[in-house]
């Protein structure tokens, strides 16, 4: 935040003259990053590289073509934690003997410790980051002292905010690590489920037998009283292992929720990044001009704050649904670029406060009248006050969203219909909530209790963190921020 | 600046919010990529009907006129009919059978959070720091963070079972009401129909009202630590005034202040947020309409109903104003701008 620049030693010399310590984070980090280099470039080539591609110049289109080749190359590498190297789809002999499972573990075990592993690994980032924080702080930052050293210590101390950002760290790894933690793939099992296969054994031709996945599927759905359900923790009748259970058409809750929560948490921060760099640029420039722009931005944020934002999506995204755009990302970048439209009033009425507090201070004034340039003045006097309390609100904003994508997409509305959202798990579960297949519905409902208490647990702790006397405006901010348009 | 020229000035921006509000819906409706005429006909595809529609829609007039037109046919109020959802049916009279349910869910789910989530939270208040209040508290936290639509259909499952779960009947308890039902609002000042219209609406209020529930709660809570050691509660114990009294005429005016923003901020919610509930309980009110004339392309329909959101909207605003100006002396003054 506020760190002290130093006029005479730029950043780069500082690390020139005292290497060795940032030698050691590097080669940490790019130790991390090669064992999972291989999922790193699937990932970059899982990007709509096609659009980007036919848009290019001819001579150009040669050269995409073999950085794609690259690309895939790259992408096909073994990485530490997927499911080659610890595979839990296997199947049972007679003799309780598993094979094709990894060590000729059970399924389960299996996959639990694969899902050990990658948070372990998640782990491990979180401290390479704290610590690469801490070597900055002691070796190369300028000023031995500044606000955020308080800021993080009283964090350090706020035992609910770090219940929130466990919780947060958790989700984030899941959505990021979405297709190796499934116990199966959303490719193999939602997607094209008849384009794979599995294995089991057959007790009645007494031999390994093969079967698609979609026909597999078809034997084990969960459809509550009176008819099958595979509930959570349990193997189907071909030995595949079920942590969530199946949904009715029986297909895997949890490699769906997995995936589930990479659409949400990219929705999400897509949003949040577009409406809060709107809401601190229009609150920088409300604070230091105020008068007629002030006006302006007022009347504006408060007549899409005067739409219901629910409604005002549900009607844009239906309008745009014939477009090329909402094919983007199967409904999810339109989703995203509309919550961040409707959004933004919210976020900016929160940090209007603090950016019109923070532009009466004096080294503002002596900013000014020094002659500052006004984009200079806004961005280094007075944007490391806001964007502290921007993070509150983005903290309970993102839950908001979730829950507005959730509850859309239960609607049927929103996100393409084979793509997994949580929502839509609620909803095809609807029929059997008290029934024996009750994990349908219930499981993710949870799961967004869940998150969105840690978001709030998060903004909660950030707040108390900046400023642990005042009780900044816990009224409607909060409450429209964290219920997602009352979704 | 006095606090009644203070109001008035709020009142007076809201002119251009609703011009604003209204332009902007047009925009969505006239200038995206949906042609409202071949939406409202359909796959069918029908040329002749097509131009008529077109025609009288306005639609073949420049862009311009169609707006003055638009802009002019809302600020009289003349809402058109419905296209598609109720063809042939003028808005008003939609509204006028749809809203009733809304307003009276509304109405509950305003109240019922106020009676349950306040007095929770001067009890957790009252007894800081003790097992019931860590309860209430955490209960109030997760409360908030619950999808409503989720909730509602946890609930319905739970009430429909619950002769096999509790061993009591919800539907025929007290009197005979379905779950998943629009409330019956005819002849409510005879106490079998109100209770019957209350007890239809109940689940529905609870879930609509459960995340100012919890934050009701939690400003009750503060509001009692707040104030309890304050000089003048503390004088008023020593004189001898009761508890529950002090509560009432100390405690209590002071949370009142903080929880405006949350019951006007509860009426706005619900504009929105009761499509989700309203579908989930099937209780055919405004929200349920605009989904429905949105998913079925009543473009019509959708911009009248928006219209009639945004002055809605706009008008719980003035009412929020208005409860600051005469609950809040200090509102207003110093006030720079909205």
């Amino acid at each position: 935040m506020s760190v002290v620049e130093d006029e005479d030693a730029t950043l780069r010399e500082r690390l020139a003259d005292e290497p060795a310590p940032a030698l050691r984070v590097l080669a940490v980090v790019a130790a991390l990053v090669a064992v999972e280099f291989g999922a790193l470039a699937s990932l970059v080539m899982s990007l709509p590289w096609e659009a980007v591609g036919a848009a290019l110049p001819g001579f150009l289109q040669g050269v995409a073509a073999t950085l794609a080749g690259v690309g895939d190359a790259l992408a096909g590498l073994p990485t530490l934690l997927s499911r080659d190297v610890i595979p839990n789809g296997g199947y049972q002999l007679p003799s309780g003997e598993w094979e094709n499972t990894f060590l000729g573990l059970s399924p389960a075990a299996a996959w639990l410790l694969r899902v050990a592993l990658i948070y372990a690994y998640g782990f491990v980032w979180l401290l390479v980051g704290w610590w690469s924080y801490l070597v900055y702080r002691d070796n190369y930052r300028h000023a031995d002292w500044a606000p955020v050293d308080d800021m993080v210590g009283r964090f350090r101390n706020h035992s609910w905010g770090l219940f929130g950002l466990a919780i947060i760290f958790s989700f984030v790894v899941l959505a990021v690590f979405a297709p190796a933690l499934g116990p199966t793939t959303v490719e193999a099992n939602i997607a094209d489920p008849y384009l794979h296969s599995v294995e089991y054994f057959s007790e009645e031709t007494g031999s390994v037998e093969e079967i698609y996945v979609g026909d597999a599927n078809g034997e084990s759905q969960s459809r509550g009283q009176g008819g099958e359900n595979v509930g959570p923790l349990s193997y189907d009748q071909y030995d595949r292992f079920h942590p969530f259970g199946t949904l009715p058409s029986g297909k895997d809750l949890f490699t769906f929720m997995a995936a589930g929560a990479r659409v949400s948490l990219f929705i999400g921060v897509l949003s949040l990044v577009l409406a809060g760099g709107a809401a601190v640029v229009f609150a920088l420039a409300t604070a230091y001009y105020k008068g007629l722009v002030d006006l302006g931005i007022v009347i504006t944020s408060d007549s899409i704050q005067a739409m219901p934002q629910l409604l005002v999506i549900m009607l844009a995204s239906f309008v745009l649904s014939g477009t090329w755009l909402a094919n983007l990302y199967n409904g999810g970048l339109v989703l995203a670029l509309l919550f961040g439209l409707t959004g933004w009033p919210g976020l900016w009425r929160a940090v209007r406060g603090p950016a019109l507090q923070v532009s009466e201070r004096e080294w503002v004034d002596a900013a000014k009248s020094f002659g500052q340039r006004p984009s200079v003045t806004m961005r280094k006097h007075m944007l490391p006050y806001v964007v502290g309390y921007l993070l509150i609100y983005a903290s309970l904003t993102l839950g908001g969203v979730i829950i507005g994508v959730a509850g859309l997409s239960f609607l049927g509305l929103g996100i393409n219909a084979p793509t997994p959202e949580w929502g839509r798990a609620v909803s095809a579960g609807q029929p059997y909530v008290a029934t024996p297949s009750w994990h349908i519905s219930l499981l993710p409902g949870i799961l967004i209790v869940i998150v969105v208490t840690g978001f709030n647990a998060l903004g909660d702790g950030i707040r108390d963190a900046i400023d642990p006397q005042s009780d900044v405006d816990t009224g409607q901010q909060d409450q429209t921020a964290a219920a997602g348009g009352g979704a | 600046m006095s606090r009644w020229s203070y109001f008035a000035r709020r009142v007076l921006l809201m002119i251009p919010i609703v011009f604003f509000g209204t332009t902007i819906t047009f925009v969505i409706l006239r200038m995206g990529p949906i042609d409202p005429a071949a939406a409202v006909i359909g796959a069918s595809g029908d040329t002749e009907a097509y131009q008529s529609v077109r025609r009288s829609l306005g639609l073949d007039q420049p862009l311009w006129l169609q707006y003055v037109d638009y802009l002019r046919d809302l600020f009289t109020l003349q809402f058109g009919y419905s296209w598609v959802v109720n063809r042939g049916r003028p808005v008003w009279e939609l509204i006028g059978v749809y809203a009733p349910r809304t307003i009276w869910l509304g109405f509950w789910s305003v109240m019922l959070p106020l009676f349950v989530g306040l007095p929770l939270g001067f009890y957790a208040g009252l007894n800081p720091n003790t097992l019931s209040d860590y309860v209430a508290s955490f209960g109030g936290i997760v409360w908030r963070a619950m999808p409503n639509f989720w909730l509602a259909v946890i609930l319905v499952a739970v009430l429909t079972q619950s002769e096999q779960l509790f061993g009591f009947q919800w539907e025929s308890w007290l009197v005979e009401t379905n779950i998943v039902t629009p409330p019956e609002l005819a002849e409510l000042w005879r106490p079998s129909n109100f209770l019957a219209a209350f007890k239809a609406t109940l689940p529905a209020a609870l879930v609509l009202g459960s995340a100012s529930m919890g934050n009701e709660m939690r400003i009750g809570r503060t509001a009692v630590l707040e104030t309890k050691n304050e000089n003048y509660v503390e004088t008023a114990r020593a004189k001898g005034v009761p508890g529950r009294k002090i509560v009432y005429k100390h405690v209590f005016r002071n949370a009142l202040i903080p929880l405006v923003p949350i019951i006007t901020g509860e009426a706005f919610l619900l504009l929105g947020g009761s499509v989700l509930v309203e579908t989930v309980f099937s209780i055919n009110g405004l929200g349920y309409l605009f989904y429905a004339a949105t998913i079925n392309a009543d473009l019509p329909l959708v911009g009248s109903l928006m219209f009639f959101f945004i002055l809605l909207s706009v008008g719980i605003n003035i009412l929020q104003d208005l409860l600051y100006t005469l609950i809040d002396p200090r509102v207003g003054y110093g006030g720079e701008g909205a």
